[in-house]
């Protein structure tokens, strides 16, 4: 955003601090951000305070309630802890919907700046393809996907990106287009920078506020659909545990050992209404135009 | 009109060319295949698997295969089905009143419920209630849909015994009082997302309709608050809603597959999971692009509706 | 795939006791006792559930386990085994042997009578001709058949009258019983002037002769069979037969308990759910033996499983007891051997596993696998190291796998798990032998038959070229030698020292680990008379047509 001598980046830093500000008064948005950090800090520092393996096994404490023989969540139908496995699930989930947001933001932001550069008939048949996309349920082409590749993490990353980087191009294409026949974009055109030049150091960041919206909750979509595949059995696959895959099994315990499936779908449903609680947030923050709500 | 009405649809079927190409892609990478679930049968050989592939045109290249789809596709032939070898849309047809009766009762719910309480936090902006329903409306958003659903049945079925846990109805009495009971739990589960999208839209319509001249000119005029809102905020907040219904079916319908896993309903989403399982890819197929055509009917459809309701709106 | 095999072991003494003496005895006094007139008066109805969908409604076209469980309901096959293993005759007016005539001397000449005046659910007289047409359908080239094992043998089908019907083999078949026993005769008439029989209307309107007659379908949810009035067996007592559809066993399960289900079918109560389901009021509950045994199979080409110490010592890993009183509550039965424990053919002698972590690792010390820094031994630049595959989301299985991994690892062997969805794991990755280890349950045998030919011989290995099942990879010529032997005689007697002598090969070899014996945990609602273990069929409706109603 920096390197580039134009108008608008010059103003950023006073945009970026009024965002800031904006977004620390957004009590939602913080709380998420709360929601987040404690998630994060429990996954990757939990582990390590836990008494327990997350693939010890030990069948005579298997099913045992929460809070029993220092099982702080219980333990699953192998006797494992719940608690060590939730984390470690978590490590799994949280890296799989960061990296599918990336990817797709890649994704969606190249196809969207192509596209609102250019328009005419590229635009067409890149916004006629995210249009097909976006026409059947994403849960159905991810199924589909799933159903037929080896299982693991990477496979499971790149097929939730590849389902889920429309909407960043559509975001992406919209700004682009106006942003396109400004006075900077003009200049530099007549400077005789390159297409590709302008595309990613031009328009792109001139994006970036939109992007970092539709990527934050891209991370809580991309949680939600890979603890959906996970729980059909066709996601990460045991012993790597996922959130989702916890819950896989539980459905059949749920009469028994019901804490089987409430653990791990709270833990996604914390993390998710996170990532959804600071996109809000970030949206109002850096939308000028949220403020007429 | 007319030409405006031919574009559309011709712009769909490009759309579908895109969407079949791109199902046909996904599937042609599939390792394994339908004869699979064959594979632990007596008798079905290295040979006798062979022949089938063989019959049922498995070892064409995957172009050949393509094309004859394509071709027998347009004529109306959906193909048949690997598992059953029955025509894909039969079966289809016979899955497509489940998931009807669920989404279409989903969807009354959460537009009644998310309007309701759209419109009222948008009247009440800054209120207690309206900062109560957003933050509802971002958790629900969250909340895994299956997940949801497993808890509902752990509650509701397993620990109070009120509701069935699954199907659609107990065979030999189908009464639409045995319906009903049966569809309670997976109704409400699914239009909880929707009762969230739909409440926080009809909130920033109403809101933005609130703003307008017309509703300051009639405050000014005197009228009534009541009026008012019903006359013309509602009136006018719901336009856009229904391009919105059009555009959240993609979702609701994927809902509904989720939902339907969960509750054992004999619909659409139970069939597109139980052919996976048998990698019965003409069925997948049909119901790709069943689910496609479902959606672009339905954005066709609330914009026609739109362009008749609302003398504004142009087609064009 | 008899036609590798020669046929010097074809005794006459063998030909004229063709289906064994005891199969022939019990055979006749079964027919004996049993009334050839339908049950005037059928009452009530049952509510059958399993949790697959049965949607092949033509029984020569290729099909899974839960389609057959409508075939019994709806057709009838010439005979069947009984829960002896046991012939006894259906549509054919006795099971054809030597004695009768029905078998020739050197067993290549069939004759079959067929009982007289049945008809069909149409109203159509059943003939020898629907008997002809449906042994040929299944090698007509247009028809996807299900199987061509045993009729690829068959020439000249004639018709000699209405109630008769002849063939001759290429070459003698024990287990030619065992496939007529699974070929469900299916009417001419249905495919009179149809072009495509793939599609014929027949298919998703099946009559049959059988005890129940179809009604309809509701897609998604269950399937309606009304009693049959012209049946021409013994039955039916229940006047409709409701096959329902539920995706999830633990619904299924509620929907049994609260009443809903009256008999609880396939893939059944869960092992989870057995001690609570024994204390359910007004419900019967018993756990039945399925032929069906699980096992942890090798791929026999992979490098590190060369080493019979290997294999040896990964057995003595296992926790059998462990996985089958906890993880599986004590359900199933170990085993030995592949071949069912209710089987004539079965060898109780088989030394007994031991888990033994101390010996296992004493055993591959010996055998000079050095156990390296990173806890996995090696030998030779081979490290003990392999990947096991299953159907992703059988969570049982799923359990038991992450359990055995465990004890392997004491071992200094590692087991990375690779689980894969049904349509891959059981594709080319299983048929072409591209797995290292598998967790699979397999049932060899077709029937009460005992060849199981296809599954162990060295010529039946599909990823070296051969036509069979042996994805496994077995190959020991001995075992090769005793199968081709055994399949070529014909008295139960003499076939049985050589499966017994075979099966303890294999437990030397261990070419899989043989974990347990399937058993189910079946299910009924107290006044429900009817539902039998039955290992030699692949589903507990075959007797269906005489389930009743006591009260």
């Amino acid at each position: 955003m920096t390197m580039t001598a134009n108008a608008p980046a010059r103003r950023a830093p006073r945009i970026k601090s009024r965002a800031v500000r904006r977004f620390m008064q957004h009590k939602l948005a913080m709380l998420g951000l709360v929601m987040i950090v404690t998630l994060a800090l429990a996954c990757f520092v939990g582990p390590y305070l836990l008494a327990f393996d997350e693939l010890f096994i030990d069948l005579r404490a298997r099913f045992a309630p929460p809070f029993t023989g220092g099982h702080i969540f219980g333990t699953d139908p192998l006797g494992r802890d719940i608690a060590a496995r939730l984390f470690h699930a978590g490590q799994v989930s949280m890296t799989v919907g960061f990296a599918a947001m990336i990817m797709s933001t890649c994704i969606g932001s190249v196809v969207g700046v192509l596209s609102g550069y250019y328009g005419g008939a590229v635009s067409a048949v890149l916004m006629r393809i995210v249009d097909a996309f976006l026409s059947f349920p994403s849960v159905f082409l991810l199924l589909a996907l799933a159903a037929f590749i080896q299982p693991g993490p990477a496979m499971i990353t790149v097929i939730i990106a590849a389902t889920s980087w429309m909407e960043v191009a559509r975001i992406v294409q919209a700004e682009v287009k106006t942003l396109r026949d400004q006075d900077f974009v003009q200049a530099a055109r007549m400077l005789g920078l390159s297409g590709r030049w302008i595309m990613f150091r031009e328009l792109l960041p001139n994006a970036i506020g939109p992007i970092i919206v539709a990527a934050t909750l891209t991370v809580a979509r991309a949680i939600l659909l890979e603890a959906y595949i996970s729980f059909l059995g066709y996601g990460i696959q045991p012993p790597l545990p996922s959130w989702g895959n916890m819950l896989n099994g539980a459905q059949q315990y749920l009469q028994s050992a019901p804490w089987l499936a409430i653990v791990p779908g709270l833990a996604i449903t914390i993390a998710v209404a996170g990532f959804n609680f600071v996109g809000d947030g970030l949206r109002d923050a850096l939308d000028s135009r949220s403020e007429a709500r | 009109m007319l030409r405006y009405l031919s574009g559309r649809l011709g712009q769909s079927l490009i759309l579908l060319f895109i969407v079949s190409l791109i199902g046909f892609f996904v599937l042609s990478l599939a390792p394994g295949g339908p004869l699979s679930q064959f594979a632990l049968s007596p008798g079905m050989t290295q040979e006798q698997m062979d022949r089938v592939a063989e019959q049922m045109g498995l070892n064409r290249p995957i172009i050949v295969q393509y094309f004859d789809w394509l071709t027998s596709m347009l004529a109306g032939d959906w193909g048949t089905s690997y598992r059953d070898q029955q025509p894909v849309l039969t079966i289809i047809a016979d899955h497509l009143f489940a998931t009807m009766l669920l989404m279409g009762t989903a969807t009354a719910i959460a537009v009644t419920v998310g309007t309701t309480v759209g419109i009222w936090s948008a009247v009440r902006r800054g209120s207690v209630f309206d900062y109560t329903t957003t933050v509802l409306a971002m958790v629900a958003l969250s909340i895994p849909t299956f997940w949801f659903g497993l808890i509902a049945i752990y509650i509701f079925s397993l620990e109070l015994g009120w509701l069935p846990a699954g199907n659609m109805y107990t065979v030999g009495d189908g009464s639409i009082g045995d319906y009903a009971v049966h569809l309670i739990l997976p109704a409400l589960v699914l239009a909880l997302v929707d009762v969230a999208v739909w409440s926080r839209y009809m909130r920033t319509a109403t809101l933005n309709v609130i703003n307008q001249d017309f509703v300051r000119t009639a405050r000014a005029k005197g009228l009534p608050n009541r009026r008012i809102l019903f006359k013309h905020i509602v009136g006018n907040a719901l336009v856009p809603m229904i391009t919105l219904a059009g555009l959240q079916l993609p979702v609701v319908l994927g809902g509904a597959l989720v939902t339907e896993t969960v509750f054992t309903w004999p619909g659409m989403g139970r069939l597109f999971l139980d052919s996976l399982g048998y990698s019965d890819y003409p069925v997948v197929m049909g119901l790709l692009m069943a689910s496609a055509m479902l959606v672009l009917i339905g954005n066709l459809a609330a914009d026609l509706i739109v362009a008749v309701v609302d003398p504004r709106v142009r087609l064009s | 795939m008899t036609k590798d095999l020669p046929g010097k072991g074809f005794t006459r003494r063998g030909a004229l006791q063709l289906f064994g003496a005891a199969g022939l005895m019990s055979a006749t006094a079964l027919s004996g006792t049993r009334a050839l007139a339908a049950n005037a008066d059928p009452k009530g109805q049952i509510v059958l559930s399993f949790s697959q969908e049965p949607t092949v409604f033509n029984p020569l076209m290729p099909h899974i386990e839960v389609d057959e469980g409508v075939y019994y309901a709806i057709f009838d096959t010439l005979i069947d085994f009984d829960e002896n293993g046991e012939f006894f005759p259906l549509l054919a007016a006795e099971v054809p042997t030597v004695e009768n005539g029905g078998i020739s001397e050197d067993g290549l000449t069939w004759k079959v009578t067929l009982k007289d005046g049945v008809t069909w659910h149409d109203g159509t007289p059943f003939t020898a001709e629907d008997v002809k047409f449906s042994l040929e359908l299944p090698m007509n080239p247009d028809f996807i058949s299900f199987r061509s094992t045993g009729y690829e043998l068959m020439r000249n089908i004639t018709v000699l009258s209405p109630t008769e019907i002849t063939w001759e083999m290429t070459a003698p078949f024990a287990p030619m019983g065992a496939i007529l026993a699974s070929t469900f005769i299916i009417p001419k008439h249905a495919f009179d002037g149809v072009e495509d029989p793939n599609t014929a209307p027949f298919n998703n309107a099946p009559i049959g002769t059988g005890a129940f007659k179809w009604k309809e379908r509701m897609a998604g949810d269950h399937i309606e069979l009304v009693a049959n009035p012209d049946y021409h067996g013994d039955g039916p007592y229940i006047e409709t037969l409701i096959i329902k559809y539920i995706p999830d066993l633990n619904v299924m399960y509620t929907q049994f308990k609260s009443g809903d289900v009256d008999v609880i079918g396939l893939q059944y109560i869960s092992p989870d759910h057995l001690e609570e389901a024994q204390t359910l009021d007004g419900k019967t509950v018993q756990v039945m033996g399925r032929a069906t045994f699980e096992s942890i199979g090798f791929n026999n080409m992979r490098p590190v499983f060369q080493d019979p110490a290997v294999r040896q010592a990964l057995y003595l890993a296992v926790d059998k007891t462990s996985i089958i009183d906890a993880l599986y509550y004590g359900v199933p039965t170990p085993t030995e051997t592949y071949m069912p424990q209710q089987s004539f053919y079965y060898n109780p002698d088989l030394p007994k596993h031991e888990f033994n972590i101390e010996k296992a690792n004493a055993l591959l010390d010996e055998a000079g696998w050095v156990m390296g820094g990173d806890g996995v031994r090696e030998k030779d630049g081979v490290r003990l190291e392999f990947t096991n595959s299953t159907t992703a989301g059988n969570h049982l299985r799923e359990q038991a796998q992450q359990f055995i991994q465990q004890t392997f690892a004491e071992i200094g062997a590692k087991m990375e798990i690779k689980n894969l969805p049904p349509a891959v794991m059981w594709g080319d990755y299983w048929m072409n032998s591209e797995f290292d280890s598998v967790v699979v349950g397999l049932s060899t045998l077709s029937g009460a038959d005992p060849d199981s030919s296809d599954y162990w011989m060295s010529t039946k290995i599909p990823a070296k070229g051969g036509s069979g099942q042996n994805t496994m990879a077995y190959a020991n010529p001995k075992v090769d030698e005793l199968l081709t032997e055994a399949a070529n005689l014909f008295v139960p007697e003499d076939r049985k020292p050589l499966y017994m002598e075979q099966q303890k090969i294999m437990r030397e070899d261990l070419p899989f680990l043989p974990l347990f014996q399937y058993a189910v945990v079946a299910g009924w609602k107290e006044g429900v008379e009817g539902p039998t273990q039955n290992v030699n069929n692949r589903i507990g409706t075959w007797n269906v047509r005489s389930w009743k109603w006591t009260s």
